[in-house]
């Protein structure tokens, strides 16, 4: 028997309008242009791409601090579009995020205690302050702080150290679905390893479904049932994440993939990557045809004039001509 | 008080790039801001010797005004830095091509309208796609990685001596980050700058750095080379780091291997080896005395008392 999705996105879309000045020419951002996939419950997905290309737009549209321009996101089945009320308390508790910006997410005018005991208040979720309070302790042990860290202000910690703050303060009211916006890259590898193992054990204990952005392909690899590839708003690839890896399909995650950089110095040193030539393209001016096109290494005529619409190749869904028939 | 970094030294060439790896809050950032100058008001820095460029520039030597003015010009010419942070560089509120052109203009003193087309030509360099489009935006309009990219632009702009990078490329994709560390070695090679690279991403430093130090609770625990630290690891902390690193080619079902435990705190710094909590070795001296440090090569030295030719014979 097949589950349903715990979050259904399809056609998603999510503008800035950018335009200066009144009498200007409407401009407008694309950040999101027409991403359509499905995370199951308890699954991981994992959301890679270039620096720009909408994976925290995307993240953010789906907790509901952006408005979609388009498109729906089903939330357990439920339009997120049209939650009211009650509906939308309980959809703020089950929806989570942990955020890019380790300094900026995080209020410097309060101790950690108080940070991560916040949102426990606004949802009104243990009964009194000494189960809240012991509930803090319990979660600045789970991320790897020590207890009397609760009275310490976010500004006496390293850049790592804030990151498993925002964490603590995610898990503090035991949502269904965690937006992860980059939550590792700020560490060390040793953190970062026991990051993902708790993010792991965490979702088998609680059923806790992520999605996981990061840019660091080896460690998404490592922790994703499902990746996503994102490119300049749109998805390009998308599958198993064994497959994406060993045999991917799409020029532009071939090009990421032979950038990553490898832990061993005579390998790294020596590695040829694949460069990218070309103009990067502007979201606020995409590339006719496909947005790849001015950088593909593989690009025909045919690609700076249509639009590749997603095509399904085995389990595998690729936005390419090359594989059009 | 915090003992954030202690007893540290190292040294870096010109035209070489020393990598800075570490543990999370193990004073990898602190150490380089003792350097520069730039602490938090809260935090003093004492020193034997720093020199730069063969002046002396240890912290406490003159009065703090001094001090002050002379790393300010320092920082402004020849040292460059790339902070963890875009956002603790770049103004909010002033536009991106003004960020870029004010530099341009102090250091190389050209027209406006000469920086203004240096900055563009700067931007494309770093990659910023329509730079005519976004030289007139603010720091909020663009990404975390092209605030990254504009850091480095400025910095880019002077040909320092020094350039001190604090994990600059931790907030980009992989195909930019490839790009951003061929700048910074382009800068190596071709401006014969000296690079001090911190990162915790072993990958990064494997590929940019000549040579490596790994950072522990404060403490340089192993420096040497890129092939001696990777290859001929000798402390306990280097051969568990190398360790949890995913390997994309192993199969995932096999679980990453963390280091147990956290960093010390450095409110009360262990008194003996910064690692004694974590290491799976560990003997009784370690508890209670700093190891000593060991040379195994010109380049290569590890602080560890498996070390001590005691512990080896034993
Ligand atoms: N509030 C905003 N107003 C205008 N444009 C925006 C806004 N937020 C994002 N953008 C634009 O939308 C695009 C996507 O940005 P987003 O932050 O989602 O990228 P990202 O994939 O998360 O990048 P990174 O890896 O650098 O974090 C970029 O072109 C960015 O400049
Ligand atoms: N302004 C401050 N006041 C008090 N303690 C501080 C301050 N800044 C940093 N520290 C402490 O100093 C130690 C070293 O911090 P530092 O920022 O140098 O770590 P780091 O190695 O750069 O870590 P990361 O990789 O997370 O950036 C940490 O224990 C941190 O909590
Ligand atoms: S000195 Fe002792 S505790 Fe420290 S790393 Fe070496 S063996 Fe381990
Ligand atoms: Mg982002
Ligand atoms: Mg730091």
């Amino acid at each position: 028997m097949s589950e349903n999705p715990i979050l259904r996105v399809r056609n998603l879309k999510t503008y800035f309008d950018v335009t200066k000045g009144l009498f200007a020419q409407k401009q407008i951002v694309k950040a999101v242009d027409d991403v359509s996939f499905d995370v199951m419950p308890n699954e991981t997905f994992g959301l890679v791409g270039e620096s720009g290309c909408g994976k925290t737009t995307l993240g953010r549209t789906i907790v509901k601090l952006y408005e979609p321009a388009g498109g729906s996101i089903e939330f357990e089945g439920r339009d997120i579009a049209k939650l009211k009320g009650k509906e939308l308390i309980s959809f703020r508790k089950d929806m989570q995020m942990i955020f890019q910006d380790p300094y900026a997410s995080l209020n410097p005018r309060m101790t950690v205690g108080e940070i991560v005991k916040e949102p426990m208040i606004i949802h009104n979720i243990y009964a009194n302050d000494q189960e809240r309070e012991d509930r803090v302790v319990e979660l600045l042990k789970i991320v790897g702080l020590k207890p009397d860290h609760i009275r310490r202000y976010p500004a006496e910690f390293s850049g790592g150290q804030r990151q498993r703050i925002g964490i603590a303060r995610a898990l503090a009211v035991n949502p269904k679905f965690i937006v992860c916006d980059e939550p590792i890259s700020a560490l060390d590898v040793s953190i970062q390893a026991q990051v993902v193992n708790l993010l792991e054990s965490i979702q088998k204990e609680m059923g806790l479904s992520y999605l996981f952005i990061a840019h660091d392909l080896s460690m998404v690899k490592h922790i994703s049932d499902k990746i996503g590839v994102m490119y300049l708003g749109h998805m390009v690839e998308m599958g198993d994440s064994n497959d994406v890896y060993h045999s991917p399909l799409h020029p532009y995650t071939t090009a990421l993939l032979s950038a990553i950089p490898i832990p061993d110095p005579d390998i790294a040193k020596s590695k040829a990557r694949i460069v990218l030539g070309g103009e990067i393209p502007s979201p606020i001016n995409p590339p006719a045809g496909c947005p790849f096109s001015t950088r593909c290494p593989k690009a025909t005529e045919r690609c700076h004039k249509e639009t590749p619409k997603p095509i399904q190749v085995g389990n595998r869904i690729v936005s390419c001509m090359l594989y059009e028939k | 008080m915090v003992k954030a970094v202690r007893d540290v030294s190292f040294h870096v060439d010109q035209g070489e790039a020393l990598g800075i790896v570490g543990e999370s809050g193990s004073g990898k950032s602190q150490t380089m801001y003792s350097i520069i100058g730039l602490l938090a008001d809260n935090g003093i820095a004492t020193a034997d010797k720093v020199v730069f460029d063969g002046q002396d520039i240890t912290p406490g030597k003159t009065d703090k005004q001094t001090y002050e003015k002379k790393m300010g010009e320092l920082r402004g010419n020849t040292m460059a830095m790339i902070f963890q942070d875009p956002m603790t560089f770049l103004n909010p509120i002033l536009k991106i091509g003004k960020q870029l052109t004010e530099p341009i203009k102090n250091h190389m003193h050209v027209s406006e309208s000469e920086a203004r087309t240096r900055a563009l030509r700067l931007m494309e360099q770093v990659g910023i796609p329509s730079p005519e489009k976004r030289i007139d935006q603010y720091p909020f309009e663009f990404s975390g990685g092209m605030r990254q990219r504009i850091v480095i632009a400025i910095a880019l702009a002077n040909a320092p001596k020094l350039v001190i990078a604090d994990e600059p490329t931790t907030a980009l994709d992989v195909t930019i980050q490839a790009q951003v560390l061929e700048l910074i070695d382009e800068l190596k090679t071709n401006s014969n700058s000296a690079i001090i690279m911190i990162s915790h991403d072993l990958g990064v430093v494997a590929k940019l750095c000549d040579r490596i130090a790994i950072m522990y609770g404060g403490k340089i625990v192993e420096i040497g080379t890129d092939r001696e630290v990777f290859y001929e690891a000798k402390h306990p902390y280097t051969q568990g780091l190398l360790n949890c690193v995913a390997n994309p080619e192993d199969d995932e079902d096999k679980p990453l291997e963390p280091i147990a435990g956290s960093p010390p705190d450095l409110l009360n710094p262990p008194k003996g080896c910064p690692f004694v909590d974590r290491c799976t070795k560990a003997m009784r001296i370690c508890k209670d005395r700093a190891p000593e440090v060991t040379t195994f090569s010109d380049t290569h030295q590890c602080a560890c008392w498996l070390l001590h030719s005691k512990a080896v014979t034993k």
